[in-house]
């Protein structure tokens, strides 16, 4: 289905249709975020709550509210961008397709046996996570291509039939098909396909080559069987959104976010759903990525503290880090990354995003040793944490904020929740303060401190462990919790320099619109380098290049707004895991690209080995669409209800054992008339931001707020 | 004063410290990865890395090689014993010796001395796997030496690095005695990096919290998980519990080699692990020296404690571990020692066989019972020589309240498999098969995990396979009325002209042969008549039990292709079942 409301004859690109305003969307746990964006640069936002039974019953009434609240008719609606949790969800809660899976003779336990490794030590009551395709909906086909992709055995197409006669009569709904060498050799799987598409035309089928066709037998297969496994309900809810939409009166097209940064229209996201099941977490990434230009500050460590958990990722040149594979798991019990097999497998670009199980949300509890442990259970947003008065009786990290005084005591959100700091403290002295023999204070200040650390090795993991020194990094937080941490964690880090980044509780529904269009190609070559022929690197480039630029046209973009970003992944002859290095503009030559290799690889491991052969090991497009109403931060008027608060003062505690000391109490507005010195707490409708004694806090452009760092003791 | 057990001292700091050593012994362990020069530590990941305090007891340890691990304490004996008051900052201690506290050859252990003023405060340890340490056979790694001169260089504790500088003596006598001088000067390098990032980081700690704090919460660590280790330990029965498993034959001969344990719990939460009238030490390579049974048996021991312990020393406090001097299990020099993993993978089963004695509501029943490696060396068709190593995992057995686990790692481990499309694309074998093997899964309340088959199509002309398997002759076993797991199992040819191999084999294969290998399958835990019926049908649904397994092992009856049960069938069968029963 490709979007005919767009692109009228005046030349018009993406984005532009008949209205002018843009939506983001961002669909969390607790609640649905859509920030409205106009040409003009004027930003209005609106958070209402998520409805988990159909997430988009949340998003239709999230945009009606926050049209009402610019004044806008539906038909002003030019694009709305969507970061969806239905592919994640749909595989957390294992509610997909009844999914069946075609493979090679000999192989059709490829996807049950995995990687086989554990996530955990010592641990003999763990559980493998269950494949999405029991044993019995696993077939075989007689085939057999070579690595080198000759054929060994021809395909059996009677029994492609017989196995689509069998899922039919089992009550499958979609299938994947992934063969050996299929990389190497796509024939036989894509006919296959093809003859399951013909005899069954109710099953939906996705062929492994069709989605990332790239080697290792149980990456590729588990890519293609989660996509197939998740098609069903991400095209049954697209459809429902699209119904609701025009219930009330939105015509707009939907884009997509994916795991990469990056959007995708309506048809790629019903055809390779798998593209957006890290969604969520990309829009905040991808909004930092446009940021930090808009400021000056093109490196940047993101830092987004949510109510379960906190991520970080990196972006350097304006680019967020991708990795080219990951795994996609329920919870997040350690931050190691030593910890794998935990969850199911991904071929697909992916920010390359650390979590770890530490938000507002997160469970400071005593364990059977006498050790304050937080996290990674959490209270979420329901029940949430103490001072909500739901329930929960441990306390949260969110409640050792509101006893250091750090939070507002009486509501949140703008004065849309109420709250009762009294349950808060209550909940750590019994829970924490008691037991450990401290005062209530101070075990409050002990609960934000682990919760630091802990996030602090989520920012160790994406640089100190890729080679990079967060020092030289300036730290961008959002969330809801990330500008309450972020000076602290910054300190962990021996960081420098602290920004809160613009509508800072919705900047992952506000990053969603200034995502590019993106679409991945990948083509395996697996030559030595020096081997490699430059007519077959010119002939798979040229192949994905028109398949890139068709991908796009489909979209409305033309040849004006599409940027292709050439890639090649390398590594040494003889090693299993490769670095993706970008093709210059000058075009890919083979010394040159080996030269590329080494410095990106003496850039991540810390040395190369000269003279040792490099292998070319695939060839990759990023086929990119830029939308000319791309949000420009720079140029952002924002609602002054968002940045409105109260005046006054509080007592906070901001160091454990020092005295607790009047802090002011900021509007964010009032930054525009000049810096707040430290101690304060900077209030706004959706963020407070924790500006400790020593520091200093003023408004840098592009509505962001910059944090000056004193001294640590300060 | 507190209420619970908590530690004494500023609680904070030391949740604090607790997770800053858990970091940085990960990122110590990172680094290993981002620096190093082979595959089998880059992608294998066989390398393990933790950080001792002054005295040398491990106080975190990385998410790696768990095997490694409890061998520490006996090697830095032998490191503080040569070089107690000599050492200076930025030195660095390396030794591979199994007579001096190592495992095997190819596993150099590197100590690195972390000074606050004048004192050892601390240490970071790695230890890798080498490719190559030179001897008889490439990989030092040959079962069927008879003695360990042939195994490769011996290095006792020795130092690597003075100030930062590597011994130019040491780094040429290992560079002319190994065959990738390269790769293994490269590695050691990359242990030295990684050593000092941990140094590093524990620099930051000193600042802050200062070298008698940091000393006092290293120490506090220890005790912390020693407490909480005796506590549970002294809640289990007293007694002594024994168990004996088998290993097949050393493969020089047919004799089996049994591993008899008897863990005795005593008062105050410890265990003495005694392996008396275990195998005398055997003639080919698969002796475990006393560091690395000791190392299996706090591993196995770690395995039947809560999951929120600590990883570190303190556990190993409270477990007391003696072998007969010239076993199996604690060899006198010069017995061979290269292939040892097979033995520390049968002192786990043992272990948890006596183990499933003492806390019965925790321990599964027997798994695989270890890697099948299979090793094939030949030519290409252009004579590049081509060398497979490649090693087959296994499965879980049945535990006390779920199935095993099919197609898992060996708990003492956590190594990954070989794709097949990368392994074609290398080396000239067609893997013809990767799969479950159905009723391989012994029968219980609670099945066993099932055994993995893999078979490989020689595509060169020919080539010399080394195949070393077990559990071919004494099958993983079952707990609490359940049955054995399936056996493991070697095979040549197809059809008609399909014949057995032995478990344990070196011959040479030629053009087209196929060679197929089952992995034996998990025992299973309790009376497979009390296993759920549903359950049983569910497993003939999904091909993993067959139907007349399903009648003959547990007394169900499953009909028709849609595999529905048959309860009236199966309680009838049940019935004359439990009154035919012996």
């Amino acid at each position: 289905m490709v979007n005919k409301n767009r692109g009228s004859g005046d030349g018009l690109v993406a984005g532009t249709g008949t209205g002018t305003a843009r939506i983001g969307v961002d669909v969390g746990g607790t609640f649905t975020d859509v920030v409205l964006a106009t040409p003009d640069g004027r930003l209005f936002v609106n958070k209402t709550t998520t409805t988990p039974r159909d997430p988009g019953e949340g998003v239709a009434a999230g945009i009606a509210a926050v049209l009402a609240e610019a004044g806008l008719a539906p038909a002003a609606v030019a694009e709305i961008v969507h970061g969806t949790t239905v592919g994640s969800n749909t595989i957390l809660q294992k509610a997909g397709a009844r999914t069946g899976l075609l493979a090679t003779r000999g192989f059709r336990d490829v996807l049950e046996i995995g990687r086989i490794r554990t996530p955990g030590m010592f641990d003999m009551a763990w559980s493998k996570p269950e494949p999405l395709v029991p044993r019995r909906w696993r077939l075989e086909a007689r085939e057999r291509v070579a690595a080198d992709g000759s054929v060994v055995a021809p395909l059996d197409e009677a029994g492609v039939r017989e196995a689509a006669a069998f899922f039919l009569a089992e009550g499958v709904e979609s299938v994947a098909v992934a063969f050996i060498n299929s990389y190497a050799n796509d024939a036989h799987e894509r006919r296959a396909a093809a003859i399951l598409r013909e005899a069954a035309p109710a099953l939906l089928v996705t062929a492994s080559c069709e989605v990332m066709a790239e080697i290792q037998e149980y990456e590729r297969t588990s890519t293609a069987v989660v996509n197939a496994y998740i098609l069903p309900a991400m095209r049954g809810y697209l459809s429902r959104l699209a119904e609701r939409l025009a219930a009330i009166g939105v015509g707009a097209p939907v884009q997509v976010m994916a795991s990469n940064g990056g959007m995708v229209g309506l048809a790629a996201a019903r055809e390779r759903p798998v593209f957006a099941v890290g969604s969520g977490p990309a829009g905040g990434v991808a909004g930092a990525a446009r940021l930090g230009p808009a400021i000056a500050t093109p490196d940047l460590i993101v830092f987004d503290m949510g109510g379960t958990t906190a991520k970080a990722a990196i972006v350097e040149g304006g680019q967020p880090s991708l990795v080219t594979e990951y795994e996609f798991r329920d919870g997040i019990s350690t931050p190691s990354r030593f910890t794998k097999g935990a969850g199911y497998m991904l071929k697909v670009p992916a920010i390359d995003i650390a979590e770890v199980g530490s938000g507002g949300g997160s469970l400071a509890r005593i364990d059977a040793g006498g050790l304050l442990v937080v996290g990674p259970q959490s209270a979420g947003g329901d029940p949430g944490p103490a001072c909500y008065g739901r329930g929960t009786e441990l306390p949260t990290v969110t409640d050792a904020n509101m006893v250091l005084g750090y939070l507002n005591p009486e509501a949140l959100a703008g004065g849309s929740l109420r709250v009762d700091a009294a349950l808060s403290r209550r909940a750590v002295e019994a829970h924490v303060a008691r037991p450990l023999g401290l005062g209530v204070e101070e075990a409050a200040h002990g609960i934000r401190q682990i919760a630091n650390v802990n996030m602090a090795r989520a920012i160790r993991a994406v640089t100190v462990e890729r080679g990079k020194d967060p020092r030289d990094l300036a730290l961008m937080a959002f969330g809801g919790g990330g500008p309450l941490h972020a000076v602290d964690v910054a300190r962990l880090l021996g960081m420098r320099r602290v920004l809160v980044s613009p509508v800072s509780g919705v900047f992952s529904a506000a990053g969603m619109l200034a995502a590019e269009a993106a679409h991945e190609f990948v083509r395996p070559m697996l030559v030595p380098l020096a081997a490699a022929g430059p007519a077959a690197v010119a002939a798979g480039f040229a192949a994905m290049e028109a398949e890139g630029r068709a991908a796009l046209a489909g979209e409305g973009y033309d040849r004006a707004a599409t940027r292709l970003r050439f890639a090649a992944d390398l590594r040494y002859l003889g090693q299993s895991s490769q670095l993706t290095v970008p093709v210059p503009d000058s075009g890919f030559e083979r010394d040159d690209m080996a030269m590329r290799f080494e410095r990106v690889y003496r850039d991540t491991f810390g040395y190369v080995a000269e003279g040792e052969p490099v292998e070319l090991v695939n060839l990759r497009l990023s086929a990119i669409g830029v939308a000319r109403s791309r949000i420009d931060f720079a140029r952002l008027a924002l609602d002054p209800r968002a940045l409105a608060g109260a005046h006054g003062e509080r007592r906070v505690s901001f160091a454990r054992g020092a005295a607790p000391v009047l802090a002011r109490l900021v509007p964010r507005a009032a930054l525009a008339d000049g810096p707040v010195q430290g101690p304060a707490i900077v209030e706004s409708y959706d963020t407070t931001i924790v500006v400790p004694p020593g520091c200093v806090a003023r408004a840098a452009a592009a509505g962001c707020v910059e944090i000056e760092m004193g001294d640590d003791d300060a | 004063m507190p209420e619970s057990g908590a530690p004494p001292g500023d609680p904070i700091a030391f949740a604090v410290i607790k997770n800053a050593m858990d970091a940085i012994v990960d990122e110590v362990a990172w680094t290993v990865i981002r620096t190093a020069r082979s595959e089998i530590v880059k992608d294998v990941m066989d390398y393990s890395a933790a950080i001792c305090d002054a005295r040398g007891e491990m106080v975190a340890q990385a998410k790696t090689i768990a095997q490694h691990l409890g061998a520490i304490p006996e090697a830095m004996e032998a490191v503080k014993a040569r070089w107690n008051g000599r050492l200076a900052p930025g030195d660095a201690v390396i030794m591979n010796d199994p007579y001096s506290g190592g495992m095997h050859l190819p596993d150099i252990f590197m100590f690195f001395p972390v000074f606050a003023g004048a004192e050892i405060l601390a240490w970071t340890v790695v230890i890798c796997h080498h490719t190559d340490m030179g001897g008889r056979v490439p990989g030092s790694n040959a079962a069927d030496s008879t003695e360990i001169y042939q195994e490769g260089l011996r290095i006792p504790p020795l130092k690597l690095f003075h100030a930062g500088r590597m011994d130019e003596t040491l780094e040429a006598m290992i560079g002319l005695n190994v065959r990738v001088p390269d790769r293994v000067l490269g590695d050691l390098r990359a242990q030295y990096a990684a050593c000092q990032v941990g140094a590093r980081e524990i620099a930051k700690l000193v600042e802050r919290h200062g070298a008698d704090g940091l000393r006092a919460h290293l120490a506090a660590l220890l005790d912390y998980a020693e407490r909480m280790a005796r506590a549970e330990i002294s809640t289990w029965p007293r007694g002594t519990y024994r168990f004996v498993d088998h290993i097949d034959s050393d493969g020089l001969s047919d004799a089996p080699v049994p591993l008899c344990v008897a863990i005795t719990v005593r008062e105050g939460g410890s265990l003495l692990v005694d392996w008396a009238g275990t195998s005398p030490q055997v003639r080919a390579a698969i002796n475990s020296t006393l560091s690395f049974t000791k190392s299996n048996a706090f591993l196995s021991v770690r395995c039947a404690l809560r999951g929120d312990i600590p990883n570190n020393a303190g556990v190993f406090r409270c477990i007391e571990v003696t072998a007969p001097e010239g076993s199996v299990l604690n060899p006198v020099s010069p017995a061979p020692v290269a292939a040892r993993a097979l033995t520390g993978y049968r002192v786990m089963d043992a272990m948890f066989g006596a183990l499933a004695q003492v806390v019965p509501g925790l321990m599964p029943a027997a798994g695989e019972g270890g890697n099948t490696v299979v090793c094939l060396g030949g030519r290409h068709p252009d004579n590049r020589p081509f060398i497979v190593v490649d090693m087959i995992s296994g499965c879980w057995g049945g535990r006390p309240d779920q199935d095993g686990i099919e197609a898992i790692t060996n708990p003492s481990q956590n190594l990954s498999n070989t794709p097949v499309e990368v392994l074609e694309r290398q080396h000239p074998v067609r893997i013809e098969e990767y799969a479950l093997v159905p009723d391989s899964g012994g029968p219980g309340r609670f099945r066993g995990g099932m055994g993995l088959s893999r078979s490989y199509r020689l595509l060169a002309s020919e080539a010399v396979l080394q195949l070393r398997a077990d559990r071919v002759r004494f099958a993983p076993w079952g707990l609490d009325g359940g049955g054995e797991g399936g056996r493991s199992g070697n095979w040549l040819g197809e059809g008609e002209a399909r014949r057995a191999l032995p478990g344990k084999v070196t011959m040479t294969m030629r053009r087209g042969e196929l060679l197929l290998h089952h992995q034996a399958g998990g025992g299973g835990h309790g009376d497979p008549l009390a296993r759920d019926p549903h359950a049983v049908a569910r497993d003939v649904w999904n091909g993993k039990v067959g139907a007349q397994a399903a009648r003959d092992a547990y007394g169900v009856v499953v009909a028709g292709p849609g595999a529905r049960l048959d309860e009236e069938a199966t309680a009838r069968l049940r019935a004359e079942m439990a009154v035919n029963r012996p």
